[in-house]
């Protein structure tokens, strides 16, 4: 059996993190959700994602607040981020600041995937 | 009968006569003498039965013969009468006279009269009348004297009294306090009394001198000689009054009148004239009848100036000589001005007047000056109005003399100065006096009601100016007889003619249909209660035009004891009319706020929005491919597609309450629970709260009560606070952007919910000015949603208001009632335009 390549999605909004590891499961993809930066953080996925899908903005630890952590820990792990605030502005800062991309919500089927082979070819 | 005279002529030659006589004056001598000749007795009966005392004497006076009468009268015999010896019988005083009478009457032989008091038998004297005649011989020789004594006692007395009542009716005529004259037939003068005399200054006999009339007034004669000639034609009385002459060659009035006497053939014998000097009552009848005539000008609202030259010219005729002036006081008390002076030269008075009061400025000057009257009788003598030269003016003008007196109001404040002046030196006499107070009453009164109609006038000019100005009327209305008097800005405001009276009905045909009930119910309580109330309503104009009407009613009494109620009503038309385009604008503005507070939720919104559709796009993605897989994952696309519809209903909420709060509906009033009504507004501001990494702290009170009100105003109110706060702390980043938001139960049964941030706190002179529409510390708000806020608040009967905290940041806060059913179901106001706040927005609003 193919080993699945494991893409973690953490967003603080529920419905995201029911519906998103699904279509990553059809996909093909091995997929995890966790509610917060820091909840991600504390598992054991943080070593084996291949792509982190991060929401922008949550209470507590934000997306680009993981991001930068996860530098300053040196797990060179794809960001593709998405958020619900539509702000163009965004976007290629964080594209500046080494995200994969950075999706508005909602997206469709075939950005993600767009997006997801791209953070694997990076990776 | 002098005692002389009869012993001298006693002698014996007629010594048997006297027998004869003596025999007769006896009883019983004459019995003796009855029987010795029939003819003889017969006489001596007849004698005795005289109705006198008869006697006989000698030619030399010696009484030889005396009747019975005489004997019983006198109480005298016979011979103690005989010769002289009935010389007792009369009174001492009248004795000599009689006796000397007696002796003429005898010298001269002629029948003669005596008069003189016998005395009778019981001492009393009476007077008798003594008739004597001498009985003459065929040769010519007087050979006795026959007497008759008769009783004049009681003829005297009575022409006694009869002089008496002539003398005392001769001295009453002379002591009447009336010119009494008797003229003959034909004019002529006959008597005069003492009156007359002394009025005329001419004796009885110079007046008949003087020609009849010669004393009367010329200007009087021709209506009196016209009378007197009618009544001695025909003999009617005459009534005149006409001025007469008196010795100094002063005139006065007397009421003359004529009445005839007339003889038993009805012929005029003689003219009684009584002249009554009625000058005085004339005098004070015309002081009266002219005092009258002022204060009836007074009444009648004549001219001042014109009154006071009438009282002037009054009192010029009615003190022969004098002039007079009335001078006011000016406005500060310093000056004299102008009041009235008909006769005195104009020159004389310009002079007079602007001079300053004061002591040494002039007697008027002085009179105001020192509130009292300053009499100068002769002004050539006069050195106390030296200093200002006024003598000399004066006496230029030809015064010599002037009576200046105050003219003073009810509460004794000098009002002017009424001064009397004379060409000659004048003292003032007590009529003077009595004229100038009289005069200087009639002068307050003018004066002062003068200066009463004119503050009266100027009054009531202010009041209906402000009437007018504030379209406001007074009315009255009498309950008992539906009297009703409106003021003339009531019958501009109804658009009525204020010269027809107005009636209950005629009031009735102006209120708006819809209004009569509303009004009525008003009216009829207000009859029986007797209370003050407020009524709205409504009354239509001819042009169907409406005019809204507000009316402050007062209860009170009239005199009678009759319920009257007095009140002022106003036309509110244009403030409810501004009111109504207030209104609108307001709701227009709050709309406005409602919709800039969305433009800041813009990106919450959207956030809110694309979460759930994000959802429903990934799980719909999720659905197709589980559908599409071979075989198919019914039970996972299943599962996927429940969770789209979940999302998609997430999504409907979200815009729901969107529509809910930021559509533009009327106010509404409601049961509202400020828990769930907080919830939903956190539910739509949190993503917003959370990009401006607020962290929001919710501490919602258990057991809350429901309150009354209108839900989406309420959530609008929280909205702006959870924004402002948010916004206030944006510039924080040394502590945490804590927000906390708490609701609960409040003192008095009110519920409070507060909003405390961490921000930049107040500035302290902001504070004031923080709920003012327009006031604003941000560069891109427009500062009307605290103005809003606030007046929503005090529209649900609550109160907003802002404090500083003890460490950072403000808090916000707002109480409000709890709801009550009667509020639940009466018409209850939420219009936020009806409160203060909203007033201090609308003042902006119409000054930006």
């Amino acid at each position: 059996m193919v080993m699945r390549s494991l893409i973690s999605v953490v967003d603080d909004d529920e419905s995201v993190r029911e519906s998103l590891p699904d279509l990553l499961r059809e996909f093909g993809f091995s997929a995890e959700a966790f509610s917060s930066a820091e909840e991600f953080l504390a598992s054991d996925c943080v070593g084996q994602t291949k792509c982190l899908i991060l929401d922008i903005s949550m209470p507590g630890m934000s997306g680009p607040d993981l991001q930068r952590e996860l530098t300053v820990r040196r797990k060179r792990i794809p960001i593709v981020f998405i958020t619900a605030h539509v702000d163009a502005a965004v976007r290629p800062r964080l594209l500046a600041q080494g995200a994969v991309e950075c999706l508005f919500k909602p997206f469709s089927e075939t950005a993600l995937l767009n997006a997801l082979n791209a953070a694997l070819r990076v990776s | 009968m002098s005692g002389t005279l009869g012993q001298g002529s006693a002698g014996d030659r007629h010594q048997g006569r006297i027998d004869i006589a003596r025999r007769a004056a006896h009883p019983s001598v004459m019995r003796d003498f009855h029987k010795r000749t029939g003819t003889e007795d017969e006489l001596i009966r007849v004698v005795d039965a005289l109705p006198g005392l008869v006697w006989t004497a000698l030619p030399d006076g010696h009484v030889d013969f005396l009747n019975q009468r005489w004997c019983e009268y006198t109480g005298l015999s016979v011979d103690e009468s005989y010769g002289q010896g009935w010389q007792t019988a009369i009174h001492c005083e009248d004795l000599p006279e009689l006796l000397g009478r007696w002796r003429s009457i005898l010298a001269s032989g002629e029948p003669r009269e005596m008069e003189a008091r016998l005395r009778r038998f019981d001492g009393e004297y009476r007077w008798f009348l003594f008739r004597t005649n001498p009985l003459v011989d065929l040769s010519g020789q007087i050979v006795k004297w026959c007497g008759v004594n008769t009783d004049i006692e009681d003829r005297k007395r009575a022409k006694e009294a009869v002089n008496g009542v002539d003398r005392l009716f001769r001295s009453v005529v002379d002591g009447l306090p009336a010119l009494v004259t008797l003229r003959t037939p034909a004019g002529d003068l006959e008597f005069a009394n003492r009156h007359v005399l002394e009025y005329v200054g001419a004796t009885i006999e110079e007046l008949k001198q003087l020609p009849t009339t010669g004393t009367v007034h010329p200007d009087d004669l021709p209506n009196l000689l016209a009378l007197w000639k009618g009544s001695v034609e025909t003999g009617h009385p005459y009534d005149i009054e006409v001025r007469r002459r008196r010795a100094d060659g002063v005139y006065r009035w007397f009421h003359m009148r004529g009445s005839p006497l007339r003889d038993t053939d009805g012929h005029i014998v003689i003219w009684y004239l009584l002249g009554t000097d009625v000058d005085d009552r004339n005098r004070a009848e015309n002081l009266l009848a002219g005092e009258k005539r002022l204060l009836e000008m007074v009444a009648g609202g004549d001219s001042m100036s014109g009154i006071l030259e009438a009282l002037c010219q009054l009192v010029e005729s009615t003190v022969t000589g004098c002039y007079c002036s009335v001078l006011l006081l000016g406005p500060d008390g310093t000056r004299l001005e102008r009041g009235a002076a008909p006769s005195l030269p104009p020159n004389f008075i310009a002079s007079i007047i602007g001079r300053p009061v004061k002591v040494d400025s002039g007697p008027c000057a002085m009179t105001a000056y020192l509130n009292e009257q300053v009499i100068a009788t002769d002004l050539t003598a006069e050195t106390r109005w030296a200093a200002s030269d006024w003598c000399s003016m004066a006496l230029a003008h030809g015064l010599q003399a002037c009576w200046s007196t105050p003219i003073s109001s009810t509460t004794g404040k000098v009002l002017g100065t009424f001064a009397i002046y004379f060409a000659q030196p004048r003292t003032p006499m007590p009529q003077h006096q009595i004229l100038i107070d009289q005069f200087t009453h009639v002068a307050s009164i003018t004066i002062e009601r003068a200066q009463t109609d004119a503050a009266l006038k100027r009054s009531e000019a202010f009041l209906a100016e402000a009437q007018h100005l504030s379209s406001t009327g007074s009315f009255s209305w009498n309950t008992v007889t539906d009297k009703i008097t409106w003021s003339e800005e009531v019958y501009h405001i109804y658009g009525l003619d204020p010269t027809v009276p107005i009636t209950m009905e005629r009031f009735g045909s102006r209120l708006h249909p819809d209004d009569v009930a509303h009004v009525s119910e008003h009216i009829n309580r207000a009859r029986g209660d007797g209370r003050d109330f407020e009524v709205d309503y409504r009354t239509q104009m001819d042009d169907h035009s409406v005019k809204y009407l507000h009316a402050v009613v007062h209860a009170g009494r009239d005199q009678d004891g009759q319920l009257e109620y007095f009140g002022a009503v106003q036309d509110v038309t244009e403030r409810r009319l501004s009111e109504q385009a207030l209104s609108k604008l307001r709701s227009d503005l709050a709309h406005i706020a409602r919709v800039t507070s969305l433009g800041a939720l813009t990106a919450s919104i959207a956030h809110e929005v694309n979460q759930p559709l994000s959802g429903i796009i990934t799980n719909a993605s999720t659905c197709l491919r589980m559908l599409a897989a071979d075989p198919p994952n019914i039970d996972g696309a299943r599962e996927t597609a429940r969770r789209t519809i979940r999302d998609g209903n997430r999504a409907s909420d979200v815009i729901t309450r969107l529509r809910a709060l930021f559509s533009k509906k009327d106010a509404s009033t409601e049961s509202v629970d400020l828990n769930e009504a907080t919830r939903e507004v956190i539910a739509l501001s949190l993503s917003e709260l959370q990009r401006n990494q607020v962290i929001l702290r919710p501490e919602l009170g258990d057991d809350l009560p429901p309150v009354t009100g209108d839900r989406v105003q309420l959530q609008q109110v929280i909205l702006n606070l959870l924004l402002n706060a948010s916004d206030a702390m944006g510039g924080v980043n040394d502590r945490p952007r804590q927000l906390i938001i708490k609701t609960e139960r409040d003192e008095g049964d009110r519920v409070r919910l507060t909003v405390q941030d961490a921000g930049v706190g107040l500035e302290p002179q902001g504070v004031d000015k923080l709920f003012e529409a327009f006031y604003t510390t941000k560069s891109d708000g427009m500062g009307i949603g605290l103005s809003i806020s606030r007046s929503i608040i005090e529209s649900h009967h609550g109160r907003l208001w802002a404090a500083p905290n003890d460490g950072p940041g403000a808090t916000f806060s707002f109480s409000i009632p709890r709801g009550s059913p009667s509020d639940m179901t009466g018409v209850h106001n939420l219009d936020p335009l009806q409160t203060p706040a909203v007033k201090d927005a609308q003042r902006i609003v119409r000054n930006p």
